[in-house]
């Protein structure tokens, strides 16, 4: 096709996509600057930072009382680098196991992967009926942090079973060969290689536990993770607060998002061409 | 004194049934260059690593200067490992690459840097150490990976297809190297290569495989002149094969066939029914010489490369050879397509073999 016509219309195609994918953030983030008299919408009625100094406790005391995330924030944190430790190790290890066929592997496979399958909701019920029929009290580092780590094990391990596809075993047998023990091979060669893999699965692990919800609701007990505190707070009244809060968790995830990043180029970028290996002589 | 490697009837079936390797017998002297050579899933590589520990054996026994290691790990077999991908260490420089057996080892620092330093030395690496490996060129991937294999001071090298990945310039340049290399450390190697120019060019003693068989195993000139079997006779080389039965023997000695193309004598067993004719063997005769065995035949096309000549000649059996001339002399000016043309073999050059 005509790329005068194309690329222009690529643009505003990929412009409107990064609207929809954004705009509501944007907007978020805007509205959380509102003043004090302002309600959650527009128009702005005025600049400030009245709603972020609400949300630590900065304020003179209002009839809106603080959001109440400060200890779910902390449990949520906690579950989901409890589920990314699990997880990460699970999946690396299964994923490992997959490298070399058994007996069993097809059907073992599928179960992993039934975990990000089922509905989240039903889990979650099936796993409440269970607890309350073995006479175990839910919370959310019992039942719920078994359902996360069920829930995000099979990205771990799909994305760890990706990795371990396009790796080189006769790097592992070099070092064998060399007169290095299986676990020290692991230890100093092979995990230093899919190590950005590692790194993504732990991405993928605690950003999905962090912001777990249907699971959660159902296993989690008396005291709540930090999004259903948040729908908790939806039930009343919403001010912008909330949107404050919203963008600073933002930021947190974008924090992360750059700290993944600045590892993968560190253990990535010297090792371009790792599997053009057979090519060019001198 | 016991052989540094020895095969006893080594075999590999694997859990489905599919036979890998069968019946695997070996010797091999200290400081010998072995190449095993066949075609792709002949069974020469998984062999290799049969002998590295990376393949289980399920029957017969692997010994390493006498001592069982059928069933000894990889990493505590005195064997080293050579990759055709290199297998280098990719998160490491070329110098790490290098020392990582001994660090593992735990060997002391100056001792280890000073064999390090050595050995960057010897393949010319020096002004590489601290480079990353996989910005290396082929060449310098296979001297590092070759330079890590033989600084653990292995009992036995083991080199799995090494110049494969290699273009043709830089495999001459580095099969040179590895020539005197092994002769200077006088340790043994065991080479694997589906080439024959490698292998024959290479070592001291050459087994080639088809099929998880060993066909034969000696020196290269001999696969050359005496090949023992008719998959080597088509593997190795160009040769004439002629079939037929076997006749008493002549009073030289010679083995004797009776074939549609004449009867043809040569060296070999009484009872063989197939005759292989080198294709160097093939001379343009005018007349016969005594004792010669003669062949008659039509030119069919000829081709001068320089000075040489190729001439197809259709025997009287239909079957086509080519046979080199010299282009200058007067008999091959005459050769043009449809001259007959007599072609002499010295009987002492042709094998006589079993099919």
């Amino acid at each position: 096709m005509n790329t005068r016509i194309l690329r222009p219309a690529l643009a505003v195609y990929t412009a409107a996509f990064l609207l929809f994918l954004y705009g509501p953030l944007i907007v978020l983030a805007i509205l959380s600057f509102q003043s004090q008299t302002g309600g959650p919408q527009f128009p702005i009625q005025e600049w400030s930072t009245y709603w972020y100094r609400h949300l630590f406790g900065l304020t003179e005391t209002s009839r809106i009382s603080q959001l109440p995330v400060g200890d779910s924030l902390v449990r949520s944190l906690v579950l989901a680098f409890m589920t990314t430790v699990v997880s990460t190790v699970l999946g690396t290890m299964s994923a490992e196991a997959f490298r070399t066929r058994f007996k069993g592997s097809g059907p073992v496979f599928y179960l992993i992967i039934l975990g990000m399958m089922v509905p989240g909701v039903l889990v979650g019920l099936g796993m409440a009926l269970l607890s309350n029929f073995a006479g175990i009290d839910r919370a959310w580092w019992g039942t719920a942090f078994v359902l996360h780590v069920v829930y995000t094990y099979p990205f771990a391990f799909l994305v760890m079973l990706a990795i371990f596809n396009r790796f080189d075993r006769s790097v592992e047998e070099a070092s064998m060969s060399l007169g290095v023990s299986p676990a020290q091979t692991f230890r100093r060669v092979t995990f230093p290689i899919i190590f950005p893999g590692v790194l993504s699965a732990m991405l993928f692990s605690f950003t999905l536990s962090y912001d777990e919800f249907s699971r959660t609701l159902f296993t989690v007990g008396r005291e709540l993770t930090l999004p259903l505190s948040i729908y908790g707070t939806f039930s009343v009244e919403i001010y912008p607060n909330i949107f404050a809060f919203g963008v600073l968790t933002t930021l947190f995830s974008f924090t992360l998002l750059v700290i993944y990043g600045v590892l993968m180029k560190r253990f990535t970028a010297s090792r371009a061409g790792r599997f053009s290996g057979q090519e060019e002589a001198a | 004194m016991a052989h540094d490697l020895e095969l006893i009837q080594v075999g590999k079936t694997y859990p489905d049934g599919t036979v890998a390797v069968s019946d695997f017998d070996l010797k091999v002297e200290k400081g010998e260059f072995v190449a095993f050579l066949g075609p792709s899933g002949c069974g020469k590589s998984t062999t290799l690593r049969m002998i590295a520990g990376f393949e289980d054996i399920t029957n017969g026994q692997i010994l390493i200067q006498g001592r069982d290691v059928s069933t000894i790990p990889p990493e505590k077999r005195p064997t080293s490992m050579i990759f055709q991908n290199y297998a280098l260490f990719p998160h490491m420089t070329v110098r790490q690459n290098i020392a990582f057996g001994l660090d593992i080892k735990g060997m002391a620092k100056a001792e280890k840097d000073s064999k390090v330093d050595r050995i960057l030395d010897m393949f010319d690496l020096t002004e590489f150490a601290d480079r990353r490996a996989d910005r290396l060129s082929g060449g310098q991937r296979q001297r590092i990976a070759l330079a890590r294999g033989l600084v653990v001071e292995p009992e036995i090298l083991l080199l799995d297809e090494p110049l494969g990945a290699l273009d043709a310039n830089l495999r001459r340049i580095i099969q040179n190297e590895l020539k005197l290399l092994q002769r200077e450390l006088g340790i043994t190697f065991v080479f694997v290569t589906h080439a024959q120019s490698e292998a024959l060019g290479l070592s001291d003693r050459v087994v080639v495989m088809s099929n998880g068989i060993v066909e034969q195993i000696s020196h290269p000139k001999e696969l050359y002149r005496r090949p023992a079997s008719p998959f080597v006779a088509e593997f190795i080389g160009s040769n004439t094969i002629i079939k037929g039965t076997p006749q008493p023997g002549d009073a030289t000695g010679l083995a004797q066939l009776n074939t549609p193309l004449g009867v043809i004598r040569g060296h070999g067993p009484a009872d063989a029914d197939m005759a292989v004719i080198p294709a160097e063997a093939f001379r343009i005769t005018p007349a016969g010489a005594p004792g010669e065995l003669r062949f008659d035949g039509t030119v069919t096309n000829k081709s001068l490369i320089g000075s040489v000549g190729h001439i197809r000649v259709r025997l009287a059996d239909q079957r086509e050879i080519e046979v080199e001339t010299h282009a200058d002399t007067d008999a091959a000016q005459a050769l043009v397509p449809g001259a007959p043309i007599t072609l002499g073999v010295d009987p002492v050059s042709v094998t006589l073999i079993h099919s």
